[in-house]
């Protein structure tokens, strides 16, 4: 899985955790991998809207420091951390603070629109003033550090490294090894959710055939893998195990590298992507895996507010295909291949993560038919880690495959898709915009969209902005992966399978029961920290913000299970958003 | 002896001086603790005022003079205390390693302990009766215990103790992975040695088979021997040929392998405490080589190399214990 340190930090950042996807992480990973994603989908969590006192309307960032928009946070009264102090205006101007000096902060996107973060009119209140309309403000400030657990707030690089000494959740963090995790109730909770069960403990389990073997050992109640058929066909000698499966963010496709190589041009890639006969992938390939599974259409963003479902329907068209190629001057040779001017037909390398049996399925499938249409692609396959954290940013290759995770807000397409993403020295090579595509109205549309509060006036531009990616052949989505919740009913009840589309994940087991009575619920985890620090580079994985960030660190905003911001505890009130 | 002991101790500083400076070479090259540093920290690695940090406190100059500078750096760091924090984490690297060096230890001597013990003992009754229905059944185990690799072992016992035993009878019978039940903290010596026993059985199965057909061997050449024939001549009795005479012979070059696969402990049960969840100086090795986590790797690498260095002194001195015609000196 690739990581997508923008976005998942953000999160983190912005929430401390909100975060993206995981994967860096996962070095190890293969698709097989986790509950997270492969890629992230870039940078802040988002928003969207609604705003209390705005005109709503459209701005554009001024680029300077003039002020152009403050949001007021209201804290509530009872608002306390586990020790009973009150949580104040100090600590939300700590985790600014935090986020944007600390060495190694994984990523300052969203704070660095921030001029100042003051007291208001009293400790309860918080008052942002930032120098630009910054639409995706409901993942800032997503998960907060305390102030008197820090030494400096300007750099918290040092701390956190095996403990977390302070939690606005309902549990707190008991124990921290690299063996397991122990949380147990935060007596000091204020709000009406309090923690149910006396002890929850995560364990670390190496892979999702680790984990399924735990969980039929009973030495684990739940597990949150990725899904696969091989999941279901695992467990389903137990009774006592179910597997939940719903749709939520992850999304597969396949991506067009345009910066170099056969795609740069723009007639071959166009006449690729249409020979690619999604439809039948799907009944060979998806369906397969869930019954009923739809092709993805809406662009790299699953079913929403901001998908357009017509955007990528019926993109198989092989005589259109031929007729661009052949009016652009290319001619099939004899080996059957397509090659313009005479010259050698283009080899088109297609890299997937070794290992990934659904991928090499498509491979397989894909490629034969792909090369009977005149085009000379070649599997060209590597390690999870070499593909996500080398090939990947690098470009190095011309056709890719995997999956994402899209937060709720879609302001990860800037970070993703914009021209000033594409790796190059000018941002240290770190831009996520590994397809290598610029189109500037694209980018402008998703910048504007950034700036831009109004819901149904943000949603058009992101809209406008895919179409221009399926007029450029950026990539073909196909399939909205689904997420899979599996535990054993014998050991755990409650609401386990509410929130398991959340972008936080199994966030609610606070409310999870315990059905044996042996006084504990236990996850497994198909990754573990390295370190506690919430915003350096231990933060930088889903499974961190699953198992540490989200449950011990609450913010102004939580995700929901349908893909929405809801309020927290933590507020007294929404957030007062005002355009200057 | 004591001069012999004196001496080789003495050769032991050299001889780990020429093999850490080695391993800090090898493991610098193949990890290249710097890029592993960036790979880790990527935002900071874009700070080069920040690398050149790091590699100043850490001493990662390039080129043989800066290894050579880099090493006694390290080891420095090393004899003071001072150990270098990990790449991932940035955490101190001993609380983790001496708790796997604890739980290795702690697995390796009790799986050597049964291992040995069952082993010797079937040799021994094989020995006793060469060619006969109990040597058969001993060397056709043995065969087995060796075809078996631990990892097949491993997945087979968790399996049935686990995943099966627990679909018939409600609840798994031993614990398949791990040091502790989920949740426990603090020591207990009883849920301990529960969690083990799955591990334990898993190596002895290797250990057992080997032993067995060492001491198989090893008995069968000294009671045909001429000087046992003789002292049954003399009407000395089978079980005092058996026990005082053949048992320490046959003993000499078995105690010597034992010293050194006690030795080995120390390096982990890789396999088996990776199978098992099993949180030792194997799993240990595993995260930090896969991390290229360098500051990790190098206490790890001296710890085992002086384990080795250690029991193979102890294995000299054995022999010479059991064998006086051996000279120390």
């Amino acid at each position: 899985m690739r990581t997508s340190n923008s976005s998942k930090f953000a999160a983190l950042a912005v929430g401390l955790a909100l975060v993206v996807a995981a994967c860096g992480s996962d070095s190890s990973s293969t698709d097989t991998t986790a509950g997270s994603t492969e890629t992230t989908a870039g940078s802040t969590e988002t928003t969207a809207g609604s705003t209390e006192t705005t005109e709503g309307g459209t701005e554009t960032t001024t680029g300077t420091d003039t002020p152009a928009m403050t949001i007021t946070y209201n804290i509530a009264e009872k608002a306390v951390w586990d020790d009973g102090s009150a949580i104040t205006a100090e600590d939300f101007i700590c985790t600014y603070d935090a986020i944007m000096n600390t060495v190694g902060s994984l990523s300052t996107t969203g704070y660095d629109q921030i001029i100042s973060v003051e007291a208001g009119a009293n400790d309860h209140e918080v008052v942002a003033t930032f120098k630009s309309v910054y639409a995706p403000y409901r993942g800032l400030f997503g998960g907060l550090i305390k102030k008197a657990a820090v030494a400096d707030c300007n750099d918290i690089s040092g701390d956190f490294q095996t403990e977390f000494t302070f939690s606005n959740r309902p549990y707190k963090l008991d124990s921290w090894s690299e063996t397991q995790q122990v949380l147990v109730p935060n007596e000091n909770y204020w709000g009406d959710d309090k923690a149910v069960v006396q002890k929850v403990v995560m364990l670390p389990k190496a892979d999702p055939e680790t984990e399924i073997a735990s969980l039929l050992a009973k030495e684990v109640d739940f597990i949150y893998p990725q899904y696969s058929p091989e999941t279901a066909d695992a467990v389903k000698s137990d009774a006592n195990v179910k597997v939940s499966i719903q749709f939520g963010g992850d999304y597969e496709g396949l991506y067009f590298q345009q910066n170099d190589g056969p795609f740069a041009d723009a007639d071959f890639r166009a006449a690729f992507a249409q020979s690619i006969d999604v439809e039948s992938l799907m009944k060979q390939i998806y369906e397969p895996i869930v019954a009923g599974a739809k092709q993805l259409t809406c662009g790299p963003i699953v079913p929403g507010r901001y998908c357009d479902e017509t955007t990528f329907q019926n993109t198989y068209d092989p005589a259109a295909a031929e007729k661009i190629l052949t009016d652009a001057g290319w001619a099939k040779g004899a080996d059957g291949y397509w090659a313009k001017d005479g010259g050698d037909a283009p080899e088109i390398r297609w890299m997937i993560n070794t290992g990934n049996t659904r991928r090499e399925n498509t491979q397989a499938f894909l490629i034969p038919l792909l090369q009977k249409a005149g085009f000379n692609v070649v599997a060209d396959n590597c390690e999870a880690e070499c593909v996500f954290q080398k090939r990947l940013p690098a470009m190095d290759y011309d056709l890719g495959m995997y999956i994402s995770t899209a937060p709720p807000d879609p302001q990860y397409l800037t970070s993703s898709f914009t021209c000033d993403q594409i790796p190059s020295d000018e941002n240290n090579q770190a831009g996520q915009n590994s397809q290598g595509w610029c189109n500037e109205d694209a980018s402008a549309l998703l910048l504007k969209a950034d700036a831009t509060v109004d819901l149904d006036e943000r949603a058009g531009y992101i809209k406008d902005a895919i179409k221009l990616m399926r007029e450029d052949w950026v990539m073909l989505p196909t399939f909205q992966f689904p997420k899979s919740g599996v535990y054993r009913t014998d050991k755990v009840g409650g609401p386990v399978e509410a929130e398991l589309n959340n972008y936080e994940a199994f966030i609610n087991f606070h409310q999870w029961t315990d059905v044996d009575g042996d006084g504990q619920i236990v996850i497994g985890a198909e990754q573990w920290p390295g370190c506690l620090n919430p915003i350096t580079e231990c933060a930088n994985s889903s499974w961190y913000q699953w198992l540490v960030g989200f449950p011990l660190s609450m913010g102004v905003y939580d995700t929901t299970n349908d893909g929405d911001y809801k309020l927290t505890p933590l507020m007294a009130s929404e957030p007062v958003v005002e355009i200057l | 002896m004591l001069r012999f002991i004196v001496r080789r101790l003495l050769w032991a500083i050299p001889t780990l001086f020429i093999v850490t400076f080695v391993v800090y070479c090898a493991l610098r090259l193949a990890t290249n603790p710097l890029a592993s540093y960036a790979r880790a920290n990527p935002r900071i690695a874009k700070n080069p005022k920040k690398m050149a940090q790091y590699i100043e406190t850490n001493g990662l100059w390039p080129g043989f003079s800066g290894y050579v500078r880099g090493y006694f750096v390290w080891l420095k760091g090393f004899v003071t205390g001072n150990w270098q924090v990990s790449i991932k984490g940035s955490r101190p690297v001993w609380p983790n390693l001496k708790n796997a060096l604890i739980n290795s230890v702690r697995l390796g001597l009790m799986a050597s302990f049964v291992g040995i013990t069952v082993g010797l003992s079937l040799g021994v009754f094989a020995a006793l009766k060469p060619g006969r229905l109990r040597d058969t059944f001993v060397n056709t185990g043995a065969l087995i215990g060796f075809s078996v690799q631990p990892f097949i072992s491993a997945i087979i016992l968790q399996l049935f103790f686990g995943v099966q035993w627990s679909k018939w009878f409600g609840e798994p019978l031993l614990p398949t992975s791990g040091l502790y039940p989920p949740g426990h903290q603090g020591f207990n010596l009883v849920l301990m040695l529960k969690y083990m026993i799955l591990p334990t059985i898993v190596i002895s199965i290797q250990t057992i088979a080997s032993y067995s057909r060492y001491m198989r061997a090893s008995l069968l050449d000294v009671l045909n021997s001429d000087y046992l024939r003789t002292a049954r001549a003399k009407g000395i009795s089978e079980r005092t040929v058996l026990v005082k005479h053949a048992l320490r012979n046959a003993m000499v070059p078995i105690v010597t392998l034992a010293a050194l696969d006690i030795g080995a402990i120390v390096g982990g049960l890789i396999i088996s405490e990776a199978v098992f969840d099993y949180p030792g100086m194997g799993v240990f090795f595993l995260t930090a080589q896969s991390n290229g986590d360098f500051p990790e790797l190098m206490p790890w690498m001296v710890i085992v190399t002086s384990s080795v260095i250690i029991f193979n002194l102890v294995a000299d001195l054995a022999y010479a214990w059991l064998d006086p015609r051996i000279r120390l000196d």
